[in-house]
């Protein structure tokens, strides 16, 4: 089907979009939540993909070469997005906060009902990442939410493994302290007096 | 455990990764150094956001392909309609060097005839063709009509035309 787009055949093409789409959508959903940014980018990594066929020589998947594909066009949309400004625990809803306080009781996160708890954690999460660096949240998102090892986020992103256990480590580390403003008072006094 | 060894190890792992003994050890420090508990706490947290965040996915409309290949195609249209724009603009290049080059020819080869025409009519009565632009204002000022400049410059032609 590649050769096939390759030499120029539309239909081909249009079959390989149709195959691979749910797969592109999948994986940019990763980094933007908006469905016209996620069709954005996916519509990117097609166009890119028609214009790079050549360079694809068959030699692994075309859900790998896509995926790579998608990992770095996502990559230059969120380096060019404008970033949000820090986060602050004032600027949190109150099913935000409930969220986090719940999260500090294991117990009181139980009875909080699951779905809800989804949304409102998917909305914060959407909000903390907004505020970090592009590369940062490639690496959360695939290490610590999608538990890609180093090696494949290495593969997708074309970084180095030692510069992916490096952005890994310093990404945590601004992620920790961002949540850590968030919390702010919320930590039970037996922990924060501990 | 030092206070930093527990942050740092937190920082080097995902939360996910850390298996049951490394947690016992974590949270037996952390039951003694706020600071440490407090990292564990916002580790957890993170750890649970990225996590819900993966939960969600998008996917693609039915007509998202269709979508794709209209925009190739108008993406591959767009070398032609440049390559047209790039032939107008040399047509244009073209017609304005032709007008550059009949602009030269009339500035220069045209007026070289009519001065030495007036050249020779200058011989006649005495003013050159300098003079006679010089003194425009002069001849304004006498009210000079075109016929009394025309005799004055061409007084052969004139007495030729009687």
């Amino acid at each position: 089907m590649a050769q096939l787009a390759r030499a120029g055949d539309e239909a081909a093409f249009a079959e390989i979009v149709r195959r691979y789409s749910p797969r592109v959508f999948r994986f940019a959903s990763k980094f933007f939540r908006q469905r016209s940014e996620v069709e954005e980018a996916a519509q990117e990594v097609f166009m890119k993909a028609f214009t790079q066929l050549g360079s694809y020589e068959g030699r692994g998947s075309m859900e790998g070469w896509l995926t790579r594909i998608t990992t770095n066009t996502c990559l230059n949309l969120l380096r060019s997005a404008k970033r949000r400004p820090e986060l602050a625990s004032a600027d949190l809803s109150e099913d935000e906060s409930t969220w986090l306080e719940n999260q500090l009781s294991d117990v009181a996160a139980e009875r909080h009902r699951a779905s809800e708890r989804s949304l409102v954690a998917a909305d914060l999460a959407d909000r903390v990442l907004e505020n970090m660096a592009p590369d940062d949240r490639v690496v959360l998102t695939l290490i610590d939410g999608e538990d890609a090892s180093v090696k494949e986020v290495a593969e997708l992103t074309g970084w180095s493994e030692a510069k992916v256990k490096v952005q890994a480590f310093r990404a945590r580390r601004r992620m920790r302290a961002a949540v850590e403003k968030l919390l702010g008072k919320k930590l039970p006094p037996a922990i924060a007096g501990s | 455990m030092k206070e930093n060894h527990i942050i740092e190890f937190l920082e080097s792992r995902s939360f996910a990764s850390l298996n049951e003994s490394e947690r016992v050890v974590i949270q037996a420090h952390t039951a003694n150094c706020s600071s440490c508990a407090r990292a564990y706490e916002a580790t957890k947290i993170a750890s649970a956001l990225l996590r819900e965040r993966a939960v969600e996915a998008v996917e693609p409309s039915p007509f998202f392909h269709t979508r794709v290949m209209a925009a190739l195609r108008e993406r591959q249209n767009e070398v032609p309609a440049f390559k047209r724009l790039w032939q107008a603009a040399g047509a244009l290049v073209s017609s304005m060097t032709a007008t550059v080059a009949l602009l030269a020819v009339l500035s220069f080869v045209v007026p070289g005839t009519q001065t030495s025409a007036t050249a020779q009519a200058s011989e006649s009565n005495g003013y050159t063709a300098e003079e006679v632009i010089l003194n425009q204002n002069d001849w304004q000022d006498e009210q000079a009509s075109d016929a009394q400049v025309l005799t004055t410059l061409y007084p052969a032609d004139d007495a030729g035309a009687k």
